[in-house]
């Protein structure tokens, strides 16, 4: 490279035209829809829900929010329309804390809904950092701030979902592509919104919802390997403080929108476990779960549904 | 601050260029005093309130320093001085870096409820080492008189300073006194772009790309066999490009400044023993505790048995070094045994005729392979029973999963293993020749010379638009 001073402005060239065509690529396909629905090209939805929520906001009409983590696997966007008469946006994270979920959840309400379905237990309330410590969620995205805007439109990964989506809309290719779409390379893998963070419709439920599943993942939780996992990150105070953030101050800031909040049915082993392993953590549960409860009824817009009382689900 | 991140690229690289070449205006010493004070920048960007601590045994290791150098002592008060500055600083770094390891073994031990949580100062590890050197050659009369600005800114220096590669004084300080490496270069800056590029393209493309897959084997499921060999092979592949890579992108950085760092990586994955292995991987620290622990130790010169327990010592100290956790050190005794297994083969062993020398190099190869994979089980595993876990799964065919998306997973680790095993390395591709200061030689009358920029140029582009936000490199935690 004996000509340096020539090369060097066409190296650096090459590298601003290579960029700018992704991000123009990006902005054209817009696999989150964040600039505006999917006409052109097929719509394709992301399976890291924490991404995808930021483009469904803005996408997608609603007048209810369904929030939660992988425990709302079981229900679908149509299920909830069909039994409660709304047309929901499901927006759960699978494994996300109540500092993600308060956080996605004001973002949803400033398309102003009515209403708010909220699976909420103890657990996403240990370990809620600030926002911006979170690797997980893109909160720029959902702020639209420059930064977020940014970071979508000059995605290399992103890039190559869009061109995975371009493949996809044209016609001879559509088979093939569709076939390679497994989620692995590319996660814009699912073409309907109404599979997002669903089970598959070939998911074994009997097979997997057992009563020897269940004593097998007792005998994996109470193994002693493991089981200090189970105790890890319980604070009262610290859950009481980020319960206060996430959600009560969430809930207080919208008096005109219903909370539909209810607490999940953990089977009875997971709470035997953690009392074999640590009795002063499943008080910490319990007195967590007596405050927020109380807290919650304080709400005139809050209605709370606790299945934990169904002990046919619970102990069986 | 990260050299994956877009205000290093588009921001604090650009101005730490500029101000080092416009600097050079003002004398010869006003180049390195500013990239020092950029340097101590950069690790304020993430590390502020490590800084004093770092200018600190700067200050303490130059002054030790110079009373070996300078002043002239008797040997005794010579070895004393020595002593002083070896064991500042490693208490320093014991304090830093072992005290909560010592504290929660006396508690395992003895039930004392102690409990000592440090924060770890990003590069102490890195930035302690190679002061050592400089100390113990000082001692040894190897060294000569360095200005300060020239001292502070080989320890400072940005592009080493967070994961090394660890450099050594000799090799660095006559460098920053040259006068040609403060002339901006065209062929060393476009030649660093390139480095650059590459690395960062093994960061932000292969390591970031592959990261999902490890917690195959050390997620909270419970891995099936197959599962458990992905997940081992996905950190495999992770760790490598994820540090070779850093250290291209240090190497590629350093070049635009006219500054030559020593290669870190040479294919390792590519070695044909265990031997091999340690004279590709991490090579400055191997080099490192070669010198200054392995032969003052007694190498091998005490006999061979000494030698092993020679060999066992220094790699029990380097997998400590790496962190203060057993599985560290159960890592280090592993890879003391595989060279002590490997030395002994080599001398006791049968010598391999020369119709056979291919095939058993490939099985040289396999063999090394694995077995620096179920190493590094216990380098990620997060504690000794989840280690043994994870390789109990590895051990048991019985439980496979297999299905669509294993497979393609399995596709995808065998994309990058293809590029680690059958693809040439950053310094083969440019010429890269450290020893001789020399770099593109090469390429000069190379015909496919454009091509070759724009196929470099995507991939720098590619690693750009790679860049997620909070992608650490694994080696910032040592």
């Amino acid at each position: 490279m004996g000509n340096a001073g020539k090369y060097l402005p066409r190296f650096l060239g090459a590298v601003a035209l290579v960029i700018l065509s992704a991000v123009a690529l990006n902005y054209v396909v817009d696999p989150l829809q964040l600039f505006r629905p999917a006409r052109v090209f097929a719509a394709m939805y992301s399976s890291d829900s924490r991404l995808q929520g930021a483009g469904l906001i803005r996408s997608q009409q609603f007048d209810a929010v369904f929030m939660g983590t992988s425990l709302a696997l079981h229900y679908r966007q149509s299920d909830i329309d069909r039994h409660l008469g709304v047309r929901s946006l499901k927006l759960t994270m699978t494994g996300s804390n109540s500092r993600e979920q308060g956080f996605v959840l004001a973002a949803a309400l400033e398309r102003r809904p009515g209403r708010v379905i909220w699976q909420m237990d103890d657990w996403i309330f240990r370990d809620a950092p600030e926002i911006d410590a979170d690797r997980y969620l893109p909160a720029d995205l959902y702020r639209r701030n420059a930064r977020g805007i940014a970071s979508y439109l000059f995605g290399g990964a992103m890039a190559r979902e869009s061109l995975w989506i371009l493949a996809r809309s044209i016609p001879p290719l559509r088979p093939l592509v569709a076939r390679l779409t497994n989620g692995v390379m590319f996660t814009f893998s699912i073409p309907d919104v109404d599979d997002i963070n669903v089970l598959r419709p070939d998911f074994d439920v009997p097979g997997f919802y057992n009563a020897g599943r269940a004593m097998a993942a007792f005998a994996r939780l109470t193994d002693p390997a493991r089981s200090r996992h189970l105790t890890e990150g319980y604070d009262y105070d610290a859950m009481v403080r980020n319960f206060e953030r996430d959600a009560a101050d969430l809930i207080a800031g919208n008096p005109d929108v219903k909370f539909d909040i209810f607490f999940t049915p953990y089977s009875i082993l997971q709470f035997v476990a953690m009392r074999d392993a640590s009795p002063a953590t499943l008080k910490i549960v319990y007195d967590f779960s007596a405050y927020a409860a109380q807290r919650l009824l304080q709400f005139p817009n809050v209605t709370l549904h606790d299945f934990r009382e169904g002990s046919t689900i619970t102990a069986t | 601050m990260l050299f994956n991140s877009y205000p290093f690229i588009f921001l604090f690289l650009p101005v730490a260029l500029a101000g080092y070449f416009l600097s050079s205006r003002l004398g010869s010493l006003a180049p390195a005093i500013w990239l020092a004070l950029a340097s101590l920048a950069f690790y304020s960007v993430s590390n502020g309130q490590f800084v004093a601590l770092l200018v600190g045994s700067i200050a303490f290791n130059y002054a030790i320093g110079w009373l070996l150098i300078a002043w002239p002592l008797s040997p005794g008060p010579r070895y004393a001085a020595l002593t002083a500055g070896v064991a500042g600083d490693l208490a320093v770094l014991g304090y830093f870096k072992y005290a909560g390891f010592f504290a929660a073994n006396l508690n395992a031990l003895f039930s004392t409820g102690l409990a000592i949580n440090v924060l770890l100062p990003v590069g102490i590890s890195f930035y302690t080492f190679t002061q050592i050197a400089f100390l113990v050659d000082a001692y040894r009369g190897n060294v000569a008189r360095y200005a300060l600005p020239h001292y502070a800114l080989f320890v400072t220096y940005f592009p080493h300073l967070i994961a090394g590669p660890i450099l050594h004084h000799r090799d660095m300080i006559p460098q920053f006194e040259r006068a040609e490496a403060r002339r901006p270069d065209p062929h060393l800056i476009l030649c660093g772009l390139i480095i650059f590029g590459i690395g960062l393209f093994k960061k932000t493309c292969l390591a970031d790309g592959i990261q999902p897959l490890v917690s195959l084997a050390f997620g909270p499921n419970t891995p099936t066999f197959d599962q458990a060999w992905l997940g081992a092979l996905a950190y495999t592949f992770q760790l490598y490009f994820d540090f070779s890579g850093y250290s291209d992108m240090a190497i590629g950085i350093s070049l635009m400044f006219g500054i030559f760092l020593p290669l870190n990586f040479n294919s390792p994955y590519k070695a044909t023993s265990i031997i091999d292995f340690w004279r590709r991987w991490h090579m400055t620290l191997s080099q490192f505790l070669r010198d200054y622990l392995y032969i003052p130790l007694g190498g091998n010169r005490r006999g061979p048995a000494l030698r092993y327990v020679n060999l066992g010592i220094t790699m029990v100290l380097g997998g400590l070094w790496h962190g203060a956790a057993w599985t560290f050190v159960i890592w280090g005794a592993l890879h003391g045994t595989y060279l002590c297994v490997n030395h002994a083969w080599n001398r006791f062993g049968p010598t391999v005729a020369p119709r056979f020398a291919r095939a058993a190099d490939v099985a040289g190869f396999i063999l090394t392979f694995l077995a620096v994979v179920v190493a590094w089980v216990f380098f990620r595993a997060d504690n000794l029973p989840a280690a043994i876990d994870v390789l109990s799964r590895m051990a048991d065919p019985s439980r496979i999963a297999f299905g669509r998306l294993e497979i393609a997973q399995a596709v995808f680790i065998a994309i990058h293993a293809a590029i680690a095993w059958f693809g040439p390395n950053t310094q083969a591709v440019m010429g890269y020749d450290h020893a001789n200061r020399k770099v593109g030689e090469g390429l000069s009358g190379w015909k496919m010379r454009p091509r070759f920029i724009y196929a470099t140029a995507v991939v720098l582009a590619f690693g750009i638009l790679g860049i997620r936000q909070h992608s650490e490199f694994i080696y910032f935690r040592f």
